[in-house]
């Protein structure tokens, strides 16, 4: 008996092996040499001394990695909550149509999220640009003159936020729908029995059961939005990129264009365990408030 | 018996004859980030090299993205040894390329080979392309900003003299007395990129230099206080354009040059790599003006305008060492563009190689020869790691100068936070 339990456990250890080796070799090892890069001034690519806690220290110090923080956290405010809610609304909208109604709707919604970044940039940059953008109609009607949204200073980061909720909420509404459909009719029928009104259906029904989700859409973006990189990097070409600047575009910046990899490397941990705890609170968090 | 032999031997030779002419084919990898109206010139020129060595050298091109993008993949693909076999390089960037390890080391006697070397360049052109002593780069041209000029509405307004060249922009002043003269009958009087870095730069290099500022003392002191009042009063010149009304505000490259082809600007500041922009679409009949060119004007006093060289370099490619034959390829690729630079002189640029400066030829060229005087009086780039195209000093720009030149800045508080941003990144 206990020899077979043994050969089990061989069979076991040789199905789970090929993951343990890809996880091991893909993600571990990498992670494992990028905290240890980040002790050394190492170049980007090749070896480097190791120098201590020294990179840490100049982060600490560093003006233009606290904008980056800065600006990431607003960044995040500006989308995560905001892209959850439309997504949730948008669902409940979408998931009141029928049959062919429904999936052309749903189809339209989710059609920008199979888009890739650049033609995302390419289109509102076009539609926001100062000469012949139709944007500008409701911009000059607002302030007067036509505005360059993405070269005023105020108006980067919102007007990022918001390319990316056009963008990105899709997904969402995709989640959120089949959340919906899993809550059953027959708890409708009851409520709508008892006279609840609809107000009173979303806040005891609805939300409530489609929490589960809700948790999970904000967690996911918020790990995807603290990973902000491409459409900023996009949008700033041609103007100002340090007051915009985000924490991975000023990784790419350390590493790829200053060639200080352990720099790079150093600002890399700190995003890491900024994901790392934000994500694990949250969840924390958000777990707790389904299960009262 | 007989003829299966000799049909045997026949195409044993044949084969072998076509063995070594493949090997004898050497295909020299050639990246640049030539994509405007002289990356046109430059094509038709790897074009003629290719029909000259044919079943020699083929030069295998490619365009990258002018700036950061195109440094950032040769320093990275140059670390792994992807780089290409030879690629065009600003010689402002030299100290930036070797420090970071991008750049191999060109030997005198590989040139000297190829008939290139100190005596065939102008020497601080030549010297442009060294590090420590060491030759990292050979020179191709000298390139810089020039004032185009709408003859058209400058004879509308009197500012065209008898030669017909326009007169009385000099000083800054005059300069701004011409652009309300010219401001009634154009969108904008003058046109410029007033975003990100680029122009924003040269153009501040440059009035910058008509007052002998020091951009990088000896010391390595960024803008040393002396400076500080010249650089202030450069900024300040240019922001007096857009506040006036007279130049575009946060304007980009691209539309800074369109706002001039288009008629709706009198005047454009830009590099020398637009005149065949200007040649093409006169040629074509599409530009619907007459146009022309001259130096920058002197505003401040002494004539001085910003000036940056394109050179060719070969990639350190992680120390991967190239074939003999492989080398004699690009060495013959860099001799021959330099020999038949009268061309690339076509492109607006005033060419390196002294033998073709001094060609008949170029000094009639026009417009070349009506602003080829700033050759006397360039100033470069400082020579510096944090300079150079794509490099810190750029971005700085981009954060503190082009702000400032659409008055979301004090020039002042630009230049104070450009000296501060800089010295931390030097120290």
């Amino acid at each position: 008996m206990l020899r077979n339990h043994r050969q089990e456990m061989v069979v076991a250890l040789l199905f789970v092996l090929p993951f343990v080796l890809i996880y091991g070799v893909l993600f571990l090892w990498p992670t494992f040499q990028m905290v240890y890069l980040s002790f050394t001034d190492a170049p980007l690519i090749g070896p480097g001394e190791w120098i201590g806690i020294e990179n840490y220290v100049e982060m600490f110090d560093d003006r233009r990695f606290w904008t980056s923080v800065r600006n990431t956290a607003y960044f995040v405010v500006l989308t995560v909550i905001p892209n959850t809610l439309i997504g949730l609304v948008i669902a409940m909208m979408v998931s009141r149509l029928k049959g062919w109604q429904q999936s052309l709707i749903l189809a339209m919604f989710f059609l920008p999220y199979i888009l890739p970044v650049t033609v995302v940039y390419r289109i509102w940059n076009w539609m926001f640009n100062v000469q012949f953008g139709i944007m500008q109609y409701p911009l000059t009607w607002i302030f007067g003159k036509a505005t360059p949204v993405f070269r005023t200073q105020w108006m980067f980061m919102p007007a990022v936020a918001f390319v990316t909720v056009w963008w990105t909420c899709g997904f969402n509404i995709l989640l959120f729908l089949s959340g919906l459909r899993s809550i059953s009719t027959d708890i409708y029928e009851a409520a709508a029995l008892d006279n609840a009104s609809r107000w009173t259906i979303f806040r005891r029904i609805t939300w409530p059961l489609i929490w589960p989700v809700t948790a999970l859409v904000l967690t996911i973006q918020l790990i995807l939005q603290l990973k902000i990189f491409d459409q900023v990097y996009l949008f700033v070409q041609g103007g100002r990129p340090d007051p915009s600047m985000v924490m991975v575009q000023y990784i790419y910046s350390q590493a790829f264009q200053k060639n200080e990899g352990g720099y790079a490397a150093a600002i890399s941990v700190a995003l890491f365990v900024i994901v790392i705890v934000f994500s694990i609170l949250q969840f924390q968090v958000l777990r707790g408030r389904g299960q009262k | 018996m007989n003829k299966i032999f000799k049909l045997a031997m026949l195409s044993t030779t044949a084969t072998a004859l076509l063995l070594s002419a493949v090997q004898a084919q050497e295909t020299v990898v050639w990246w640049d980030f030539l994509g405007g109206g002289d990356g046109v010139r430059m094509k038709s020129l790897i074009e003629r090299f290719n029909t000259e060595h044919e079943g020699e050298i083929t030069i295998e091109g490619t365009t990258l993205e002018w700036g950061t993008p195109f440094y950032s993949k040769v320093q990275t693909s140059s670390a792994i040894g992807e780089g290409p076999d030879v690629m065009t390089y600003h010689l402002s960037r030299v100290p930036l390329g070797v420090d970071s390890g991008a750049l191999a080391e060109i030997s005198t006697d590989d040139l000297a080979a190829v008939g290139l070397g100190a005596d065939t360049f102008a020497s601080a052109n030549w010297e442009a392309g060294q590090s420590d002593g060491k030759q990292y780069a050979v020179p191709f041209d000298i390139h810089s900003i020039v004032l185009y000029y709408n003859k058209d509405k400058l004879a509308e307004a009197g500012l065209l003299g008898e030669d017909g060249k326009p007169t009385g922009l000099d000083g800054a002043d005059n300069f701004m007395a011409a652009l309300e003269q010219l401001q009634p009958n154009s969108e904008y009087a003058l046109s410029l990129q007033t975003s990100g870095d680029g122009t924003p730069w040269r153009v501040f290099y440059s009035l910058f230099g008509q007052q002998d500022g020091v951009f990088l003392g000896e010391d390595g002191t960024f803008l040393p206080d002396d400076s500080i009042p010249k650089a202030v009063s450069a900024v300040e010149t240019m922001a007096s354009w857009v506040e006036g009304g007279f130049a575009p505000a946060l304007t980009e490259y691209e539309g800074s040059v369109a706002l001039f082809t288009s008629g709706a600007a009198a005047l454009h500041m830009n590099g020398v790599w637009e005149v065949p922009t200007m040649t093409d679409l006169a040629a074509k009949g599409d530009l619907g003006f007459e146009w022309g060119a001259i130096a920058i004007p002197t505003f401040f006093d002494h004539p001085a305008t910003w000036a940056d060289s394109h050179g060719f370099a070969i990639p350190s490619n992680g120390g991967k060492e190239m074939t003999p034959e492989k080398k004699a390829a690009v060495f013959e690729v860099i001799a021959w563009m330099n020999k038949n630079s009268l061309a690339w002189a076509d492109a607006g640029h005033i060419p390196a190689y002294s033998p073709t400066r001094d060609s008949e030829e170029f000094k009639t060229m026009e417009p070349n020869a009506t602003y080829s005087v700033l050759a006397d009086t360039a100033v470069f780039d400082p020579k510096s790691t944090l300079a150079g195209v794509a490099s810190p000093v750029y971005d700085a720009v981009a954060n503190y100068i082009a702000p400032a030149m659409n008055g979301e800045m004090s020039p002042q508080d630009a230049i104070d936070e450009m000296k501060a941003d800089l010295q931390d990144q030097a120290d």
